[in-house]
């Protein structure tokens, strides 16, 4: 009948140890125990016991008070320095009341005098065991808020840094305007007749040239920075990656021309993602243009995308210079960069990894020393903010 | 062929940036008003004979979209380049579509500057000149029947 299937088989998960000295009382009960679909160890004294529980942990311990050599108290003591999830449920001499309430204050999940009703057992051993199963979610729950709140602080804490990134970017863009027209300004008159003549002209040339660069430089990277904050007024359209994937390589035209490279393109078709064009587009750039900046001359970058059950994957695949396995982790980093300073800001990635994931997509990559990378990015098939929308497709 | 100057006028809440662009323009041959705020720019405007203005559209003190609405009700022909912070791109764009010539982000290239300057500069000369064509047949118009 299905009644006593189901409780077979929640049985099925409990283990039991009987501990008894007697062992004919001992075997008929396991023999119940286990046509009742527990899974039973016996020992025939406390020391046994013991050591059956070091070596593998039960849920429930059934044990007579009275053994000879260790007590059950003693073996109950010793149980709870264990420091396990198991519960002990004494068994006591008739009348000895006495020694089941003082089993109860050394940490016994309850006693019962003998003889005992097997139901009954059965009852508290299920009871034990449902008392155990509670803890164990009540303890994994409470990690689990830890976790999310350490998450919630850091999360905080980077979005904090965003902020207070991007209000500095911003910040710094009024002084940086002023150095521009200044330093511009300088220039324009050192290119007066009156003062073609001066001393020291071309070092007032050459400096006022530096100043002009660096101040180009700062610029790109607070736009960069401040590309990171963006409002979420994102343009959310189809789009076909392998279409996008086309018209960045055509953008890179003239270096890839240059540099001899060969382009490989799958030529699959997929399904269209909804997602934002600009922000791929961007996250693209940078990909194919670290590519073409690994190869340094002569070389190959493949572009291939894939429907996957999530949505699509386009990857960027190149056969330069690779990256070590110690400095996988780090490309990712703000200001890491491998090119001389004053090319590049050093944020490309870590921009483009902040641009995926505000698409709800994540960004990975292989890499072989002397054979060249590839990064894998995954887009979801819904951009993150149309989770509630219906479309009609 | 002799420069006309370009009488333009420059808004912007930062002094030092007003002071100098406004040097390095008067340098290129242009005429330049300084104005450090959306009201002033508006007096300017009804006081001199202005053909370009190049606006902030970030000031904290005043909407610069509110700004380029009065100047473009108030002198429809006057060009406006609008000056944004990388976070206000997208008000350019909508200024643009209230009728700002263009627009360009700080700390803004000179010589792109200088380009959409006269690229500004001669849209309003060639609608002034059409204007002055159309006032000049309106008098012979006008001549021809008395």
């Amino acid at each position: 009948m299905k009644k006593k299937e189901t409780f077979s088989e929640k049985r099925r998960d409990i283990r039991l140890l009987l501990v008894d000295d007697e062992a004919d009382f001992r075997n008929t009960l396991a023999k119940r125990m286990q046509k009742r679909g527990l899974n039973v160890l016996q020992a025939n004294g406390g020391e046994e016991c013991l050591s059956l529980l070091a070596e593998d942990p039960v849920d429930v311990v059934v044990m007579d008070v009275k053994m000879p050599g260790m007590s059950g108290i003693d073996a109950l003591h010793h149980i709870r320095a264990m420091d396990i999830e198991t519960e002990v449920i004494l068994l006591t001499g008739h009348a000895a009341t006495q020694d089941g309430i003082e089993g109860i204050k050394s940490g016994a999940f309850d006693y019962l005098s003998k003889p005992v009703r097997f139901e009954h057992l059965l009852g508290k051993i299920t009871q034990a065991h449902n008392k155990i199963i509670a803890d164990r979610q009540e303890k994994e729950t409470a990690e689990y808020k830890v976790r999310i709140q350490q998450q919630m602080i850091a999360t905080e804490r980077l979005a904090a840094l965003g902020t207070l990134a991007a209000g500095v970017a911003h910040e710094i863009n009024n002084p940086l305007a002023i150095i521009n027209e200044a330093a511009g300004y300088l220039s324009q008159l050192l290119k007066k007749e009156a003062l073609a003549q001066i001393p020291h002209k071309e070092s007032f040339d050459k400096a006022l040239l530096k100043i002009e660069n660096s101040v180009k430089r700062a610029r790109n990277i607070t736009h960069q920075l401040l590309g990171t904050v963006r409002k979420s007024n994102a343009l959310l359209v189809e789009v076909d990656l392998p279409e996008l994937g086309s018209e960045i390589i055509n953008l890179f035209h003239k270096e890839i021309k240059d540099r001899k490279i060969e382009v490989v393109q799958n030529e699959k078709r997929i399904k269209p993602i909804w997602t934002d064009p600009d922000q791929l587009r961007q996250v693209l750039i940078n990909l194919v243009g670290n590519a073409i900046h690994a190869i340094s001359d002569q070389g190959c970058i493949t572009i291939q995308t894939e429907s996957t059950a999530e949505g699509a994957t386009i990857s960027v695949s190149d056969t330069g210079t690779g990256i070590p396995k110690e400095r996988l982790e780090k490309i990712f980093e703000p200001f890491f960069s491998t090119k001389p300073p004053g090319e590049g800001t050093g944020l490309g990635l870590f921009v483009t990894r902040e641009i995926i994931e505000k698409l709800g997509g994540s960004i990975s990559v292989d890499s072989d020393i002397g054979h060249g990378s590839r990064f894998t990015v995954r887009i979801p098939s819904r951009h993150p903010e149309m989770q509630d929308t219906n479309l009609v497709e | 062929m002799i420069k006309v100057p370009t009488n333009i006028l420059l808004v912007d809440d930062e002094e030092d940036f007003v002071e100098m662009l406004a040097l390095r323009l008067e340098e290129m041959g242009e005429n330049v008003v300084k104005a450090y705020g959306g009201q002033q720019c508006l007096d300017f405007l009804d006081q001199e004979s202005i053909d370009v203005v190049i606006l902030d559209i970030k000031m904290p003190s005043m909407d610069g979209i509110q700004v380029l609405k009065a100047i473009k009700s108030r002198h429809p022909l006057v060009e406006v380049i609008l000056l944004t912070g990388h976070g206000t791109t997208e008000t350019a764009i909508k200024g643009m579509k209230l009728g700002a010539y263009d627009y360009l982000q700080k700390p803004a290239d000179f010589e792109d500057l200088t380009n959409k300057l006269a690229g500004a500069s001669k849209k309003k000369e060639d609608q002034d000149e059409r204007i002055r064509q159309a006032e000049a047949r309106e008098l012979l118009r006008r001549g021809g029947n008395i």
